[in-house]
């Protein structure tokens, strides 16, 4: 568990376009969300990026009351609603690939497809899948809050490379490190939407799940044999474009 | 973990790497930091000028915070006067900008900083850590370089809004600190110690998030708590591992060994799905008198 990670097919590069890709969305979603995402479901189209014309209810109920474009402060109090409900559409759909492949990974070390599994990988694997589990919910609860629905979809962008990257681990070194990448991404997009969030109880949910994940991510390092805590700031660059 | 390595022992060569490592990360930050002060020095100047302009549930929950009466005043007068007067008034003790909560919660966390560096300088000059496992050292060593970093971080952010850079400890914390140096008698008091002050740290910065509103100083303080937690998670494992009577297994890369982990080593640096709030100071704990 010493050599630099590095999975078959699953680079940091390859990780880092898709991050950039969420990044983007987020920004573009703070930049141009406005009273025209107003129209959709996000049934079908959960978890993909903030970009996809997505319905903020909180935008809806809040731009109901006056003619849209009339009342600047009123548009941009549902614009800002509108990106914290793509934030927390964003988040859920990297909770449900967490889970998932959280899930995956046990159910092939169950399987024995990644040899000999030491009793604290097991556990972590079980206690951050379920941590993840209650990440999910607590935004799927502030959507449905919203009047919007659940998130039930892995995040579109990410779940192919993820997908084709743990057909290949064979190890636990393998599974850690994708797990790593994942929480590392996590964390950075929670710290990029400090960015952006306006709603007080989102910016406090997302620095809370921030929190967890990045003590995820600094347990998995010292299995891998890396320094826990190498950088003196949290860093964006996996959230950001 | 095909590969064996000795227990309690340090890959030094590694090791210096991903510090170093680290350290190249940091001077890209502070490049970058740089860059932006011009603007931050900008928005200072934008909040003193407008500082008749202030949320009012940020200066009502200000206001209740505050127990001097010399502030009371100043407060208001400022709504009368506006903060010119104000800020002369005050001006051999404090700047206007003192009051704003953003500065007080920056304040606040250098007061915690200082005091974080000035602990685990204490505890590298205890013998049992000093001679100890070479990893705690070097985890004490790193980690009191990367508070003083944070310290120096919240303390530009301060000046740059206007404020008064705090350089005192923590005033809540300090005696705790004080009252448990001479008890301090094994690497687990240290660690159980540090605890304390990274949890303290972590929700304190998690606390201020939603209060802040000026978002550069928010994702600032965002991003230190991104790596306070993690001190807090290494020293949660750590101290299980001390705990537990296996301080062999405190080794960096653990190699082999990781099999011989206890399982409650996966789980016990993160007991809980969200962090609380329970443990985080107020914004003027530390701020500038």
């Amino acid at each position: 568990m010493n050599e630099p990670r590095e999975l078959p097919t699953l680079t940091r590069r390859h990780i880092l376009a898709g991050a950039a890709a969420i990044g983007a969305g987020l920004v573009v979603a703070a930049c141009g969300s406005d009273s025209n995402n107003v129209s959709g479901s996000t049934k079908g189209t959960t978890g993909t990026t903030p970009t996809s014309g997505s319905i903020a209810p909180a935008a809806t109920d809040a731009t109901g009351s006056t003619t849209v474009g009339t009342d600047a402060a009123v548009t941009t109090a549902a614009a800002n609603a509108g990106v914290d409900v793509k934030v927390a559409q964003l988040a859920a759909g990297l909770e449900v690939l967490a889970v998932g492949t959280y899930k995956a990974a046990l159910d092939a070390a169950g399987a024995g497809s990644l040899g000999d599994v030491p009793a604290a990988v097991a556990e972590f694997v079980t206690v951050a899948m379920a941590q993840h589990q209650a990440q999910l919910d607590k935004w799927n609860g502030v959507l449905t809050a919203a009047g919007g629905d659940a998130v039930t979809e892995p995040n579109a962008t990410l779940k192919p490379t993820v997908d084709a990257a743990f057909g290949k681990v064979t190890d636990v070194t393998g599974a850690a490190t994708l797990a790593l990448m994942l929480e590392e991404i996590a964390a950075a997009t929670y710290l990029s939407a400090q960015k952006v969030l306006t709603d007080k109880d989102a910016i406090m949910l997302a620095g809370s799940i921030q929190i967890i994940d990045a003590q995820h991510a600094a347990i998995l390092r010292y299995v891998l044999g890396e320094y826990p805590v190498p950088d003196v700031f949290a860093k964006v660059d996996l959230a950001a474009a | 973990m095909s590969m064996l390595h000795k227990p309690d022992r340090l890959d030094d060569r590694a090791f210096d790497q991903l510090i170093e490592e680290s350290q190249d990360l940091h001077t890209d930050a502070m490049t970058v930091a740089r860059t932006t002060m011009p603007d931050l020095a900008d928005l200072a100047s934008d909040r003193r000028r407008n500082a008749g302009a202030a949320d009012p549930e940020l200066v009502q929950q200000f206001e209740q915070a505050r127990s001097s009466l010399g502030r009371k005043i100043a407060m208001a007068l400022g709504g009368i006067f506006g903060a010119g007067v104000i800020s002369s008034a005050f001006a051999k003790t404090a700047s206007a900008a003192d009051g704003d909560i953003d500065v007080m919660q920056l304040q606040t966390a250098v007061s915690l900083e200082l005091l974080a560096v000035a602990t685990y300088g204490a505890a590298l000059t205890l013998p049992f850590i000093a001679n100890g496992n070479p990893v705690i050292v070097k985890f004490a060593q790193t980690t009191m370089s990367q508070h003083d970093q944070h310290r120096q971080a919240f303390s530009a952010q301060t000046k740059a809004l206007g404020g008064t850079d705090q350089t005192a400890t923590n005033p809540k914390y300090t005696p705790i600190v004080e009252a448990a140096k001479p008890t301090l008698a094994a690497p687990i008091d240290v660690v159980k110690l540090a605890m304390t002050l990274e949890q303290v740290a972590t929700e304190t910065y998690l606390a201020d998030l939603n209060r802040y509103t000026d978002v550069t100083s928010r994702v600032l303080m965002a991003s230190v708590m991104g790596v306070e937690c993690q001190h807090l998670a290494t020293l949660r494992a750590v101290g299980a591992l001390l705990d537990g009577g296996a301080p062999e297994l405190i080794a960096i890369p653990l190699g082999a060994d990781v099999a011989k982990l206890p399982a409650a080593a996966g789980s016990v640096a993160f007991p809980d799905a969200f962090e609380g709030i329970t443990m985080a100071s107020p914004p003027e704990e530390g701020a500038v008198k």
